[in-house]
């Protein structure tokens, strides 16, 4: 069984922007101390405004909001975050 | 969540009426700045410390004039800059739910993972062994 951390990342990745790069960093070197994987995943945040997209973040362990407003989609962003506050999952927005 | 229904951003409504993330007067791109951390706080229980040092890019944060309302609500301030400025907020009623204007993860390096996100991390774990994945 998969037994990997699963991380939504609400945000529209931009491999040019360093702190985009040094989120995914950032897992894994937490993963690296726990002991434990991390499978993380970028959400751009226009397919967060489609309902079967949003419903389908349950997959998730964990939700994180990236930084690098203004978002593609700043209501599909507030949706994701909803999503995590409504459904408990562990957040973070930086 | 605060019962304001219409707040808005000021990057991207620069002209609404209600601006709960506002331009701050002074950009913190590039900074970065001492945090004074609430005592009996997730953030303060991942850091073990109630002053850390954290890397800012932004540009706006939370209005001040909003300040009073989200701290009399769920959402409580936790990490606040010398001035007062807010810097960290947490849901109360949830078991891991931080936000914060600074990117602890550009501080985070392979030897030394960043504090919070570890803690973020074993949150997801918690999670993760709760629903029996």
């Amino acid at each position: 069984m998969d037994r990997s951390i699963k991380v939504g990342i609400i945000g529209d990745y931009n491999p040019e922007l360093s702190y985009h790069k040094a989120t995914n960093e950032a897992l894994e070197h937490a993963a690296k101390a726990l002991s434990v994987t991390v499978d993380f995943q970028w959400l751009p945040t226009q397919s967060l405004e489609n309902p079967s997209e949003l419903k389908n973040l349950e997959r998730f362990h964990a939700l994180w909001c990236s930084p690098g407003s203004p978002y593609k989609s700043m209501d599909g962003a507030l949706l994701g975050v909803r999503f995590a506050r409504e459904a408990g999952r562990p957040f973070i927005g930086t | 969540m605060l019962g304001i229904r219409d707040a808005e951003h000021e990057e991207s409504s620069p002209g609404a009426s209600t601006l709960f993330i506002s331009r701050l007067t002074c950009s913190l791109v590039g900074k970065t700045q001492q945090i004074k951390v609430a005592p009996d706080s997730v953030a303060y229980r991942a850091y073990g410390n109630q002053e850390v040092m954290e890397q800012f890019f932004c540009n706006y944060g939370l209005n001040p004039l909003f300040r009073d309302k989200v701290n009399k609500g769920k959402l409580n301030i936790t990490g606040r800059d010398p001035e007062g400025e807010v810097r960290i907020v947490e849901l109360s009623d949830h078991p891991f739910y931080v936000a914060t204007l600074f990117l602890p993860q550009v501080a985070s390096r392979p030897e030394s993972p960043h504090p919070l996100i570890v803690a973020y991390l074993k949150g997801a774990r918690a999670f993760q062994s709760g629903r029996g994945d």
